[in-house]
């Protein structure tokens, strides 16, 4: 029976592995991008001004950044939860259009949710962490006849990584964890997996087992951190 | 003949009028100190050389190129002020070394990144940052990181830095204030060495028996406006404008 409930446990933490690397995969970069959204300062009616006399708050108002943070706002500010059954129901309910209605359905369905949401909290991360580098590295590097894309990448990139890793680190633990909501979509994952045992074979310990796996997939994680924070420890 | 002429700038940050009229030229191979007191206008001014801040108006030619006309968009394309200030180098006040890199790395990073528009090879990039830390007196100090380096040090690197561009003119913005007193001997040792070998430099300083000494030129700076400038000899030893008496009295008093 042990090895039963061992196996089948496998099999839900390799779906949880999926959904969370999966994850990472998009929400990483998409999360740059949205950083860079939300500290767009583009603001096209300040030019319109010259024209007319426009109240100052929409001579500055920057419609991409007001846009992302809105975006970042809401998927903030509701349950990643919500947004799972949204994503998946919605298009049937209410476009009559079950959008999910294939083999991995369910699956992407998950991975765009948690996508969406975590690249909206590593969106905040990054740009705390862009916004906490000295205005004068980027201005030795512009003195130095650099690009804004070599400044970017060769002077604050790395400091960048170094101060965001801790927050980061958090965050991608809690990732972990949120993949059980992926059960909420009917998604076999860890805690489904053990769960299932109780209502087929009336056992609970397959349920309290699974903590066993979260435990050794975070310390796996933790133990990456904490060499990454090493590796980064050379500067200051 | 003049590498450096400023004609007529003007810059405003909101309703505060930082810069007027400043008009001045330097020749080659001299030393431009500029002194005056705090919010007179001097970094505002060093950040305009160098393309960091943009002049509401005036112009600024190099040799007797036009690199910065306000009333010519065309001087002002991103693409070319890109290259166009590397007429000038900046040393600041608080060195921003690049932290990850070494002090090395720091000196060789922008050749490098520069070595296909101007064919240098890497070991010669290499090569002459080894010798501008050795002319620095850092030779020992190339593998360091910043955080492990003084802050004399650190400012000898970013010196270095500098120079391993070859700008025509090195600006220095008060580049001993953020160093305790026993440090900048070891800085302003060097900026007298570059001064000897006919480096042309504009150097914003309090240190005013060291701009005495090393300037060719001096510039008394008070609330925007260029108030007096000369020799040394005329503005710091001999000052007409009572504005400067004041503040060279003050400053007297002080040291
Ligand atoms: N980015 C800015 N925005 C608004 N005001 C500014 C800005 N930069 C400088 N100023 C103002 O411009 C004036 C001149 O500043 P600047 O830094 O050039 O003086 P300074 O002569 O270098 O002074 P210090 O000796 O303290 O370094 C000051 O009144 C300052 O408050
Ligand atoms: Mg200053």
């Amino acid at each position: 029976m042990f090895i039963h409930v061992t196996l089948s446990l496998l099999e839900g933490m390799w779906t949880a592995i999926e959904l969370f690397l999966l994850t990472l995969l998009f929400s990483l970069p998409l999360g740059l991008l949205v950083a860079f959204g939300s500290m767009s300062k583009w603001a096209p009616l300040r030019h319109v001004s010259r024209l007319g006399h426009l109240p100052a708050a929409l001579r500055h108002f920057r419609p991409i950044s007001a846009l992302t943070e809105l975006v970042v706002w809401i998927i903030r500010g509701t349950p990643l939860m919500l947004q799972l059954i949204i994503i998946f129901y919605g298009p049937g309910m209410w476009f009559d259009n079950n959008i999910w209605a294939f083999g991995n359905g369910r699956m992407v369905a998950c991975v765009v949710a948690f996508v969406i949401n975590y690249a909206c909290y590593f969106s905040v991360i990054y740009r705390g962490g862009i916004e906490s580098i000295p205005q004068g590295q980027k201005e030795a590097g512009q003195v130095l006849g650099m690009t804004k894309t070599q400044i970017f990448f060769k002077v604050t990139l790395l400091q960048v990584i170094k101060r965001i890793v801790p927050p980061m680190s958090n965050e991608i633990i809690t990732l972990v964890k949120d993949t059980s909501l992926a059960r909420t979509i009917a998604i076999t994952e860890l805690v489904k997996a053990g769960e299932s045992f109780m209502k087929s074979d009336g056992i609970t310990w397959p349920l309290f087992y699974t903590m066993v796996y979260y435990l050794l997939f975070v310390g796996l994680l933790t133990l990456l951190f904490n060499w990454l924070e090493k590796k980064l420890d050379y500067f200051k | 003949m003049a590498i450096l002429e400023v004609h007529n700038i003007e810059k405003h940050f909101k309703n505060v009028q930082v810069l007027n009229d400043i008009s001045f030229s330097l020749e080659k191979g001299q030393v431009l100190s500029i002194i005056g007191s705090s919010g007179s206008g001097k970094t505002t001014l060093l950040r305009c050389l160098n393309f960091l801040e943009k002049p509401d108006q005036g112009t600024i030619l190099v040799g007797d190129q036009v690199i910065f006309d306000a009333a010519d968009p065309a001087t002002q394309i991103e693409k070319e002020v890109r290259k166009k200030r590397l007429h000038f180098g900046l040393v600041f006040q608080n060195f921003n070394l690049f932290p990850q890199y070494t002090a090395l790395e720091n000196v060789t990073l922008a050749p490098k990144l520069m070595a296909k528009e101007t064919g240098r090879s890497p070991e010669d990039i290499e090569a002459d940052g080894l010798a501008l830390l050795a002319q620095m007196g850092l030779e020992d100090r190339k593998d360091h990181y910043p955080h492990q380096l003084s802050g004399g040090q650190q400012q000898r690197v970013a010196i270095a830095r500098a120079l391993a561009l070859q700008p025509d003119i090195l600006c220095f913005d008060e580049p001993t204030s953020a160093l305790d007193p026993e440090l900048t001997g070891e800085v302003l040792r060097v900026i007298r060495s570059l001064a000897e070998k006919k480096t042309t430099m504009i150097i914003v300083t309090h240190e005013m028996a060291f701009a005495r000494d090393v300037a060719d030129q001096v510039i008394f700076m008070d609330g925007g406006y260029i108030v007096e400038q000369g020799t040394p000899e005329q503005v710091i030893n001999h000052p007409k404008e009572e504005r400067t008496k004041q503040f060279l009295a003050r400053y007297f008093e002080n040291a």
